[in-house]
């Protein structure tokens, strides 16, 4: 590492197990996309990977050259972002689009790609599929585009899917339909996810494991519904407190103060503690870390136990 | 209702044409050469009253009209048809200089903190500008002090107020931007999603400052968002739109407790919640119809599970039970 590169992801080691749904929460800024992007090498220049190792399928990830790597990338693990209107090529029907992933990597006839093509979009729900697949995305809807963009995903057959903020653009009532399919689609065919979101209902719905992380690191990890019900950590039970579900309407909300830190001003010690409740003098000098409770991995000095 | 309507809305359509020029509108269609001319209906028909002191939450998904509707209360565009009032008198038709006054009493906050501050303005010259407008007579160093108070009462520090929005985060650029409606001292407050930009502890945050100031200014709001757990939170009365009509208008604990229209039954299903599988919401069938060619009869009847040959024909009008309004024939007939 040189000495003048901010550090995005400090320390940060997790496990998927097959066909698991991994949640990753975190606020803009944590570092959660760029800790999913890093899998499958996806990061920008001047950014690089400083250190550690990335295993997948026994092989690492962060030493494979590019054209290895792109046997990864949309055949073994795909990626679902954001927005569908930047993901889809707004000049390519559906159809090419789709068959583009399979050409890349299987030796398949055209008709047969096509088919395929057409057997996955229905498998998304899109109706009359053998007439859509020959549209451009403007003629479908942010529903319909998201739905697509998930086919594309899974039109190569690949173990794990890393879906960055899969619903966040979509309306809710859409929302739910598209959590309703990718839960359907991970069940039948044992796909592992790896979703990052902001939204802890979310996680609390499709996800089997949540992390979360604070300023580059992850400070809590556990079965969600430990995450949820039982955080260990004071940002991770700050930000549950902060949800208007959680305060009886017309109350002030709980709220953590201040903001998160940018990533050239990240405080001594825990990252977390000028925003800390139980801050002590510990917090301000050490970097905690990782201590087992229960089914959580927590970092943090004063990690809250089952009464509190 | 007991209390007059500081704000008021009736019988409200906008639409924006999107048939272009002359030429463009021309076409050939079995040899005869047709004009056709093309709108989008952004709002069809809205009834709305707003009370002094209330906060009234408008929600739908995008595309229901709920901005353009805020956009119109606020004179920032016109109505195609219908009027908007304010304290008893039309403001809609109003000459730019006679609304001079209504918009001081009239503020407005945007979504996005980034896009809605002028970035070449320190924070200083972005809040005195719209005092100084309203109140010409004001010295300078009244408005510094105006300009001071405002600030902190928005818990942002004063002696940043140099600085340009570009040095703040996100949070405390809404702050700014809620410091800037304070700042002339209005009666009425259109936000306009103010929180959907920010994370949820800066959420927590800034919703909290706007309950604060709603307490201690006595503030009337329009609160336009997606988001069902904030209007739950903040809202004392609900409006539900969809497709630019407005479904269910109903005190906020009561729409949550017993939704009566469909589309309010789906909407609340779907929001995603703490410890519950996902797989229990009203799926509706279908997609959102085009606001350019409505669907005759009601517009949610292409997704509604209980329509009826009714609902293809004829479109429903709102009717009030008890608190509550609701535009539906199958409440109506008591079908639900």
């Amino acid at each position: 590492m040189r000495k003048e590169d901010l550090v995005a992801l400090r320390d940060v080691s997790f496990t998927l197990d097959k066909g698991e749904r991994l949640g990753i929460v975190g606020e803009s800024g944590a570092g959660k996309s760029v800790a999913a992007f890093s899998i499958l090498n996806l990061i920008s220049k001047p950014g690089y990977i400083s250190g550690g190792e990335i295993r997948f399928d026994g092989k690492d990830l962060t030493r494979l050259s590019l054209q290895e790597m792109s046997e990864i990338r949309g055949n073994r693990i795909s990626m679902i972002f954001q927005d569908p209107m930047m993901t889809l090529n707004p000049v390519l029907t559906i159809g090419t689009q789709m068959t583009e992933a399979l050409h890349a990597h299987q030796q398949i006839s055209k008709e047969e790609a096509r088919q395929r093509a057409i057997d996955s979009l229905a498998e998304v729900h899109i109706p009359s599929a053998a007439t859509r697949i020959d549209q451009y995305p403007h003629e479908l809807s942010g529903g319909m585009r998201q739905r697509v963009v998930i086919a594309i995903a899974l039109i190569t057959k690949p173990p794990l899917i890393i879906a960055d903020e899969p619903t966040t653009a979509l309306d809710v009532t859409i929302q739910a339909e598209i959590m309703d399919l990718l839960m359907e689609l991970c069940n039948s065919s044992g796909v592992g996810l790896i979703l990052i979101t902001h939204d802890l209902g979310v996680i609390s719905q499709m996800t089997e494991r949540a992390i979360v992380m604070y300023a580059g690191r992850i400070v809590e990890e556990g079965d969600t519904k430990d995450i949820i019900n039982n955080a260990r950590h004071p940002y991770t039970h700050g930000l549950m407190g902060a949800l208007p579900q959680k305060t009886t309407p017309g109350q002030r909300l709980n709220q953590i103060k201040g903001g998160m830190p940018p990533l050239n001003e990240i405080p001594k010690g825990c990252a977390f503690n000028p925003r800390c409740p139980l801050v002590d003098d510990i917090c301000r000098t050490t970097r905690p870390d990782y201590t087992t409770m229960g089914s959580t991995r927590v970092a943090c000095h004063k990690a809250l136990s089952e009464e509190s | 209702m007991s209390q007059p309507a500081l704000v008021g809305v009736h019988d409200l359509y906008k639409e924006f044409p999107i048939h272009g020029g002359l030429l463009e509108q021309l076409s050939f269609e079995n040899g005869r050469l047709i004009r056709k001319r093309e709108s989008v209906k952004a709002i069809s028909g809205v009834d709305l009253e707003v009370i002094k002191g209330e906060s009234l939450c408008v929600v739908g998904e995008s595309g229901c009209g709920k901005s353009t509707l805020a956009r119109v209360i606020m004179g920032l565009i016109r109505p195609s048809q219908g009027e908007v009032t304010y304290d008893q008198k039309r403001i809609d038709d109003l000459s730019m200089g006679d609304m001079l006054p209504y918009r001081r009493k009239m503020q407005m906050i945007f979504q996005n903190p980034y896009a809605s501050l002028n970035p070449r303005m320190t924070v200083q010259q972005t809040l005195e500008e719209p005092i100084r407008f309203h109140n010409p007579d004001l010295s300078n160093s009244e408005i510094k002090d105006i300009v001071v108070s405002v600030t902190k009462s928005v818990g942002v520090d004063p002696s940043w107020s140099s600085r340009y929005p570009h040095e703040f985060s996100g949070g405390q650029r809404q702050r700014i931007s809620i410091a800037r409606a304070l700042a002339v001292d209005p009666e009425f407050i259109v936000a306009d999603e103010p929180i959907s930009a920010l994370d949820v502890s800066i959420q927590a945050q800034v919703l909290n400052l706007l309950m604060d100031a709603r307490e201690q200014r006595d503030l009337t709001f329009l609160f336009i968002t997606h988001d069902l757990a904030v209007v739950e939170h903040f809202g004392s009365r609900v409006a539900v739109m969809y497709l630019g009509t407005l479904c269910e208008l109903a005190p906020t604990r009561k729409l949550f407790s017993v939704p009566r229209h469909p589309y309010t039954q789906a909407l609340l299903s779907a929001i995603p919640k703490l410890n519950q599988d996902s797989s229990e919401y009203i799926k509706l069938k279908g997609e959102v119809p085009t606001p350019v060619n409505l669907p005759r009869g009601c517009v949610f009847h292409s997704r509604c599970i209980h329509t009826n040959e009714r609902c293809t024909r004829e479109v429903p009008e709102i009717k009030v039970y008890d608190d509550t309004s609701i535009a539906c024939h199958a409440v109506e007939e008591g079908r639900i």
